[in-house]
């Protein structure tokens, strides 16, 4: 290895991504027809044709071996193909380049091409197709609504519209376990601030009537939410990876404290709409709010998602979509929000704090770890820096990251509780713990660690950092 | 209209026979007696109060026109004042001679204003030019001074509550000299000046006892002024003026009442409140020193309520012509013969009557739109309680529902008072550990008052029928029991689950079950075993239950056992044996339990493992893998036979 | 793993390469430590190793012909030339091989019966879809030549899809590793001019898959020799293969069989009936004493256990090659009962282009002894069958054969031996010497559901250790049914299955305590000093 000069290492990346639908062309000379998105758009139709046939034929395939149950993956040297059928016969397939080295060889001779057939985790990209068509559906609703509303000549502007963009922002890369858990960190927070923000939330919707479902978050973390868990999911997914990071700006938890007084002195307040109008001034500023579906008893209905900041804390509001929003009810909205959350924002801040300094300054944990609650989706890790929309910095080895994606498969496949204490090559221990609902990772760099020792040291992690929820041990 | 009346005369009064020619009536504010005196007590005199049970019939002779007429405290001794020198006494003990005998005033030619019992042997004169205090002897039928006082009075007033006397002096009046008794002794307190609106020239006495009251309120003796307005000054209307006169220290000035109108006026004091009647207008006001009013000057008072008229009062026909059919006539109110004494007292000598003025306070609900103030004024009455709940469900229902906002500040209200006596209460017991030696004045058990409201009182008066109440968005009814929770951890005090299980209750009813997760992942709702309980019982319409109120067992700490039975009824009986270990007991369970649990399973490998770490534990601990009669596991011993044969089970030999 | 034992191991063989024999005699430390050296753990041979040196599964992987030429050197055995090979391929040849295989291996037809029945099932039922695993051969033109289940005839369709599917990905230049749906894989493999399917609902990784496709593969080759497939192919595209194996199918459904059981193949190694070394060392002796001219290797098997092996200087023998041969004998057993056999066999990872000859015998009708010798000559039967006698002879002069029937009769040994009471079961693989030892199965484990899916852990935890890119040194892995150890070091492989109550700390003192009992009782479980002519 060291002796070769300079290979060239390349990361896992987007080959191709297409949306079909067998039933619309089952005639022969037709099979364009089924092809309702195709990413890259320029690859030449009879490719498109072909590589759509080859899935139809090992979906077919694997339905000889089990009808119900057909293809989610397929593995091949140089890249993994990732099935996904969200509705009835609507088929999103995605294609990911195993990472390669390619190795410069002596005298001119082409280089030599190492696919990495191992380092692609079906768990995670499997997680990440389905994200795409979650995310698809948080703003378009399902195709079959489309189809309904206008049929194919619907969909496919839709498609394209929404997964040229959408395909940009995937950063397959630094994809790992979090995008399996897609999961939700909530902001620590003392009963009694929480109960103010209760409060405030129900006298919010009391006073705005429109206001469906609210959702308050600090720190880009989560503190409360009104919608259902799988849409708060997702919606969580699209505040935290996409529209707080293009609204980002230095807004630290310390600063908001700084402004407390001058804020309990005279009413002025720090609240703006991070979607919607940029400034309620500005004579000219348009009343639009992008459209969210969630999920209902019957069905889905359509939102509008307001999301009004106020230093670090965010709050949504949803609103249904029959109504037609207005300069007046923005105003007021502003006027009643932006005080209030600008105050409370600065009492989070304190009390956080003020947590902080009782729980001792918190210094680089000696743990690194992933925890997940399949419960009430709960997610924390140290191992990852604060995601931003580009990606997810990981302070450990990326094999170690796999490592935790291999014992997340062995405890996906059976439903009882679980430990998995391993020890890599490079003298990590990892531990994996299921237990009831939970999942809990860590990452230990003891190379002279036995066994126990390492035991030990996730007691004292559970002791430390989940000693208010039962683990078995 | 009639919902508004807010004042009361009592149902019933005390009835004497009304004041004429031949019939003179007395008021002694000590004994709140009503002296009928017929010609001079010739005809008899008839003493009825404090209530209209009690009466007292008597003769005496006629020995001229009887200007005051009082019984010493307890009615042992009669006082009779005919002249303006001396008192006469008549005994009522009765071994003791009734004949009567009299005592003239020690000063010479000055003049008895009049005379008070301060206790049931011991009377005060009060001249004009000073006071004389007696110890009367009935027995020996003599009369001793025990001490006297000269200053020139105009007037006097006495307060029995607090046996103060009251003496007007100087030329105008207005300089008060304030007396008072304390077993047998008397002791002049400081004097103090009322500020006249104007000072008359030439100076002459302007300050007339009519204007001048003492009452005690809020267990706080003060002198009542009653402020005319005067075209000169610059003040538009009459007002009342509250001196505080402390037992020690100066009587200074603390409240001023604004009145807003001019004319003739009488207070009274009801539970705590200053009422205002106005003749004219026959409306009375009422006021509440302790009702601060942000909006104007510190301790300058509004009335609480608008200005409304005592409840119409009907006279029952009664005596001995009465024609059954006959409708009670309705009583003239604010009459100009009523006469209206201290603290709560008004008297129509004209008619006869003796009332006891009331506050009524379910009207007042509805003259107060703000919930706040309202509140105010409710927590500080005597019989508030259900006025009060009602108000809280008042609130909460559809008609006219106050905001969220509103609630709260209810909310806040109430636990404020509740937390205040909580606090009184622990201070109390602490002190009782403490031994109960030290300043035995702190000792005193901290009274529960009407206006302490607590959790069970809003539980079953107000939050259990509204949250079952029909037709109220569940949002607002979640809303609701958040806000009283927040209020409550507001105040530290702690919630009872009862409150926690209507939430959950609520929220499991509209499967708002998401929102409880979120609740308890806060720990909004505080761990209990019967709040795990519950949660228990809800897994099978909302799985997640089972791991929150495991979560919540754990935390308790003390709810080993309970996880154990959780576990083992879910048949997780390798859990339950590994969490056994975990905390230590693993070497005292009984092994049945589990070997139960673990046959019922029907899972062969889990029985073969757990009947196996029994064998051992036995090996163990007994140096044999075998189990005592005593553990009763026969059968599973045979089981375990039947599944894997003799030679699986583990022989004394090995190890 | 154990804080002390770990640092004495690191100062005692810090230089990390095989110290002289001598030297180890004395220096075997008795307690076997995390990175002890090869050769140096219980169970390692005193001389070089029987077999062809097997680090791990990996080798299988690589392509046959390289290993082949690699493993015989210096140039084999006269007839395993590719010379020689090439006239072996003409097509009579090819037939008198052909009836050579049928005569030997058609008789036990009956055995096989019990299969083809079975195979009469209808492909679109769920009995059929719900099978464990399914595995398919086919030509590169799509014709069907074995199922494991359902007729070839039934599945040609289905074979014609595989064979699309790899070809159309070949078009890419690109390879068809495996498709994964919920509950089962289904695993490609093209070894020109065969193609290769398994179709599995177990847990096992693709690469577990491969390495099981790899056998089935090599037992074909060794009916035939790869040169003798290649010709046929080349020679007619769609030649029906199964015309050639007709009435062997029963040896790829048996080696399936071992695959889910038997823990040797995962290990690549071999197992040996217990037997106290100077017993063994006896019947070594007299098996080098009975040498031939011809002669390569001479094995004596009990059962599907090693007793003893016997080989030329400087041939080592593949255990893959060793598992075919177990395969044959035990597959076709009733066949060499009476009498002794006479049959040509490709040992494809010694050389896949040859044929050696094997005499096949029973050392008495009854017994479970058997005695294979291979030989590179044709004709040579007759002196083979004289080596036997000598063999024979030899042994019964010695008590040790006495001693050698008693233990086979005698089960292996079971784990309460060991003492450890939370010690349900265990794999030890000496790394060198390509041996491994493990108890009878206890109670619970002795179903045939149990008994697979402990071998399903195993190889779970087999497939971790040994991931291509993410190797780990050890696994412990707690669970509802039993605590798994595994624990991969230079010199041993080792696997527990403990009692799911274990704690850590029990487990790691039982490790301890095991490799112990091992080293204690290595000259019983294994051959520390092998023989060559």
């Amino acid at each position: 290895m060291a002796a070769v000069t300079q290979e060239k290492q390349y990361t896992p990346s987007l080959l191709s991504f297409f949306v079909y639908n067998p039933s619309f062309g089952p005639r022969e000379g037709e099979e364009e027809k089924k092809i309702l998105f195709y990413h890259p758009s320029e690859v030449e139709k009879n490719e498109k044709i072909r590589n759509v046939g080859l899935c139809e034929a090992i979906v077919q395939f694997t339905r000889t071996f089990c009808p119900t149950k057909p293809v989610k993956s397929l593995h091949t040297q140089k890249n993994r193909q990732f099935f996904f059928e969200p509705e009835d016969s609507f088929w999103i397939v995605m294609i990911v380049r195993n990472p390669m080295v390619e190795k410069p060889n002596k005298d001119g001779k082409p280089p030599t091409i190492e696919y990495q057939e191992e380092e692609v985790l079906d768990t995670v990209y499997g997680a990440v197709l389905r994200q795409c068509y979650s995310m698809y559906k948080l703003f378009n609703g399902t195709f079959g609504r489309a189809m309904e509303a206008g049929g194919v000549e619907l969909l496919i502007p839709k498609l394209e519209k929404f997964f040229y963009r959408y395909l940009q922002t995937l950063h397959l890369q630094s994809c790992d376990l979090l995008d399996v858990f897609s999961g939700i960190s909530f902001f620590p927070l003392d009963k009694m601030t929480y109960l103010k923000i209760q409060s405030f939330v129900n006298r919010v919707e009391e006073n705005l009537r429109l206001v469906k479902y609210t959702a308050f978050l600090y720190n880009d973390q989560l503190i409360w939410s009104g919608l259902e868990q799988d849409d708060m999911r997702i919606l969580y997914k699209y505040l935290t990876t996409s529209l707080f990071p293009r609204h980002s700006e230095p807004e630290l938890a310390g600063r908001d404290c700084a402004l407390r007084p001058e804020v309990s002195g005279n009413l002025l307040h720090y609240g703006r709409f991070l979607t919607g109008p940029a400034n309620l001034k500005d004579p000219e500023a348009k009343f639009r709010f992008p459209r969210i579906f969630v999920h209902t008893e019957d069905g889905s209905e359509e939102l509008h998602l307001i999301v009004y900041k106020a230093m670090s804390a965010a709050v949504c509001f949803m609103i249904s979509a029959s109504v037609e929003l207005t300069r007046d009810f923005c105003e007021r909205l502003d006027a009643l929000v932006g005080p209030q959350l600008t105050l409370l924002a600065s009492d989070i801040c304190e009390q956080f704090t003020l947590n902080r300094r009782i729980s001792g300054p918190d210094k680089e944990p000696q743990f690194k770890f992933i925890y997940f609650n399949h419960m009430n989706l709960a997610e924390k890790s140290t191992i990852h820096m604060r995601k931003t929309a580009s990606v997810s910095l990981t302070s450990v080895h990326p094999d170690l990251m796999k490592i935790l994606g291999d014992i997340n498969c062995d405890f996906a496949r059976v439903d009882e509780d679980e430990e998995v204490i391993v020890k890599a090559m490079t003298d990590y221990w990892v531990v994996g713990k299921k237990s009831d609902q939970r999942e809990l990772y860590v990452i230990l760099n003891q190379k002279n660690a036995n066994l126990i020792e390492v035991n030990e040291e996730v007691k004292r992690l559970c002791a430390t950092q989940f000693n208010n929820i039962f683990f078995l041990d | 209209m009639s919902e508004e009346h807010y004042l009361e005369l009592c149902e019933n009064p005390v009835q004497f026979e009304h004041a004429s020619s031949v019939n003179n009536v007395f008021f002694d504010e000590a004994n709140k007696q009503v002296f009928a005196v017929r010609s001079g007590g010739a005809t008899g005199v008839v003493v009825k109060g404090p209530d209209d049970k009690k009466s007292i019939a008597f003769r005496m002779d006629d020995k001229g026109e009887v200007k005051c007429i009082k019984f010493s405290i307890g009615n042992k001794i009669l006082a009779v004042q005919r002249t303006s020198k001396s008192v006469d006494f008549i005994n009522f003990i009765p071994e003791y001679p009734h004949t009567e005998f009299s005592q003239e005033c020690k000063m010479k030619n000055a003049s008895v204003l009049g005379f008070c019992w301060t206790n049931w042997n011991e009377i005060v004169f009060i001249t004009d030019q000073g006071i004389e205090l007696y110890q009367v002897f009935p027995d020996k039928r003599s009369v001793k001074l025990v001490k006297s006082q000269s200053l020139s009075v105009n007037w006097y007033q006495y307060c029995p509550e607090t046996a103060v006397l009251l003496l007007s002096t100087s030329g105008q009046g207005n300089v008060l000299q304030p007396f008072v008794f304390r077993n047998g002794t008397l002791s002049k307190m400081t004097k103090f000046e009322i500020e006249l609106p104007v000072v008359p020239k030439p100076a002459k006495l302007s300050l007339s006892e009519r204007d001048i009251a003492m009452a005690t309120i809020y267990g706080q003796p003060y002198v009542m002024y009653l402020k005319h307005h005067s075209r000169t000054a610059n003040s538009p209307s009459a007002e009342v003026v509250l001196y505080h006169l402390p037992r020690e220290g100066a009587c200074k000035k603390s409240h001023v009442l604004k009145l807003n109108t001019t004319g003739k006026f009488a207070l009274n004091i009801v539970d705590n409140l200053v009422v205002v009647h106005h003749q004219s207008t026959q409306t009375s006001l009422i006021y509440d020193i302790h009702l601060r009013e942000p909006d104007c000057a510190l301790n300058t008072h509004q009335p609480v309520l608008p200005a409304r008229s005592i409840h119409p009062y009907r006279i029952p026909l009664t005596g001995p012509v009465v024609v059954p059919s006959q409708p009670p006539v309705p009583c003239q109110l604010y009459s100009s013969s009523w006469s209206v004494f201290q603290p709560d007292i008004i008297i129509s000598a004209s008619e006869g009557y003796l009332w006891y003025l009331q506050v009524k306070l379910p009207p007042t609900v509805n003259l107060q739109q703000d919930k706040g103030k309202l509140m105010d004024f409710l927590l500080r009455r005597r019989d508030c309680k259900m006025v009060i709940l009602s108000v809280c469900s008042q609130i909460l229902d559809g008609g006219e529902r106050g905001s969220l906002p509103v609630v709260a500040t209810v909310f806040d209200k109430l636990n404020q008072v509740y937390k205040e006596y909580l606090e009184a209460e622990q201070m109390y017991t602490l002190a009782m550990e403490s031994g109960p030696s030290r300043n035995s004045a702190a000792q005193k058990r901290p009274v529960r008052t009407q206006a302490v409201i607590d959790q069970s009182d809003m539980y079953t008066h107000v939050l259990s029928s509204f949250t079952e109440r029909k037709g109220v968005c569940h949002k607002f009814i979640i809303a609701v029991l958040m806000e009283y929770i927040r209020s409550l951890n507001q105040s530290q005090i702690t919630v009872q689950h009862y409150l926690y299980e209507l939430v959950i209750k609520t929220l499991v009813q509209h499967n708002r079950f998401y929102m409880l997760h979120q609740f308890l992942q806060y720990h909004v709702l505080s761990d209990s075993k019967p709040l795990a309980c519950l949660l228990l019982s809800l897994e099978s319409t909302y799985p997640p239950a089972h791991q929150l109120s495991l979560d919540m067992l754990k935390r308790l700490s003390t709810a080993n056992d309970e996880i154990v039975e959780v576990l083992l009824s879910k048949q997780q009986v390798l859990g339950a044996l590994r969490f056994i270990r975990s905390v230590g007991s693993h070497d005292n369970v009984s092994a049945r339990k589990f070997l139960d649990a673990a046959q019922q399973s029907g899972d062969r490998m889990l029985f073969y493992t757990v009947f196996r770490s029994f064998q051992q534990r036995n090996q163990r601990l007994r140096g044999n893998p075998a189990f005592n009669p005593g553990e009763h596991c026969e059968e599973h011993v045979v089981h375990f036979k039947q599944l894997f044969g003799e030679q699986s089970l583990m022989k004394a030999a090995t190890v | 793993m154990e804080g002390d034992v770990h640092s004495k191991g690191r100062a005692s063989w810090d230089l990390g390469n095989l110290p002289h024999v001598e030297h180890l005699r004395i220096e075997r430390p008795d307690s076997p430590t995390p990175d002890l050296v090869e050769g140096t753990e219980p169970g390692a041979g005193q001389q070089a190793a029987m077999f062809v040196h097997s680090r791990s599964v990996e080798d299988l992987t690589t392509e046959a012909d390289r290993d082949a030429e690699s493993r015989v050197e210096p140039q084999p055995v006269a007839d395993g030339d590719p010379g020689s090979c090439e006239t072996l391929g003409t097509s009579e040849n090819g037939l008198q091989v052909e009836e050579k295989i049928i005569e030997v291996v058609q008789a036990p037809k009956e055995s096989s019966w019990a299969e083809s029945r079975t195979k009469e099932e209808d492909i679109c039922s769920d009995g059929w879809r719900s099978h464990r695993k399914h595995v398919f051969v086919l030509s590169e033109a799509g014709k069907p030549i074995y199922s494991r289940y359902g007729t070839e005839e039934a599945l040609s369709s289905t074979m014609g899809v595989m064979m699309a599917l790899v070809s159309f990905v070949e078009a890419d230049r690109n390879i068809i590793r495996s498709i994964h749906a919920d509950g089962y894989n289904v695993v490609f493999l093209s070894k020109s001019p065969l193609v290769l399917v398994a179709v599995s609902r177990t847990c096992q990784s693709d690469k577990e898959l491969v390495r099981e496709l790899q056998y089935i593969y090599y037992q074909i080759v060794s009916l035939l020799t790869l040169t003798q497939l290649n010709h046929i192919f080349q020679h007619k595209q769609n030649y029906d293969l199964r015309r050639l194996l007709s009435g062997s199918e029963h040896l790829i459904d048996n080696l399936l069989r071992q695959l889910d059981r038997d823990p040797g193949l995962l290990l690549s190694a071999v197992t040996c009936l217990p037997l106290p070394s100077s017993y063994r060392d006896a019947v070594s002796a007299s098996l080098q004493a009975a040498k031939a001219e011809s002669l390569v290797f001479s094995i004596l098997l009990a059962g599907e256990r090693l007793v003893t092996l016997v080989r030329k200087k400087d041939q080592f023998l593949h255990h893959m090659d060793l598992h075919l041969v177990f395969n044959l004998v035990c597959s076709s057993s009733s066949s060499f009962r009476e009498g002794e056999g006479w049959t040509p066999i490709c040992l494809p990872k010694f050389n896949s282009a040859g044929f050696f000859h094997a005499h096949i015998s029973y050392l008495e009708p009854a017994s479970e002894l058997c005695l294979i010798l291979v030989s590179t000559d044709r004709e040579d039967f007759f002196s083979l069958s004289d080596c036997k006698h000598r063999f024979l002879e030899r042994l019964r002069k010695r008590n040790a054969y006495q001693a050698l029937k008693e233990a086979v009769k005698t089960p292996s040994y079971s784990v309460d031996q060991v003492g450890i009471l939370e010690l349900r079961h265990f794999l030890y693989k000496s790394k060198s010497s390509g041996l491994f030892t493990s108890p009878e199965l206890p109670g619970v484990y002795q179903s045939e559901e149990e008994q697979e899916r402990l071998m399903g852990l195993y190889q779970e935890l087999h497939s971790r250790l040994h991931h291509s890119t993410r190797p780990l040194l050890s696994i412990y892995r707690c669970g509802e049914t039993e605590n798994l150890m595994a624990w991969l070091t230079s010199g041993f492989e080792l696997y527990l299955c403990l009692t799911p109550l274990v704690t850590k700390v029990q487990a790691v003192t039982a490790v301890n305590k095991l490799l112990k009992w091992i080293r204690k009782e290595e000259d019983r479980l294994f051959i520390l000093s092998p023989l060559t002519y």
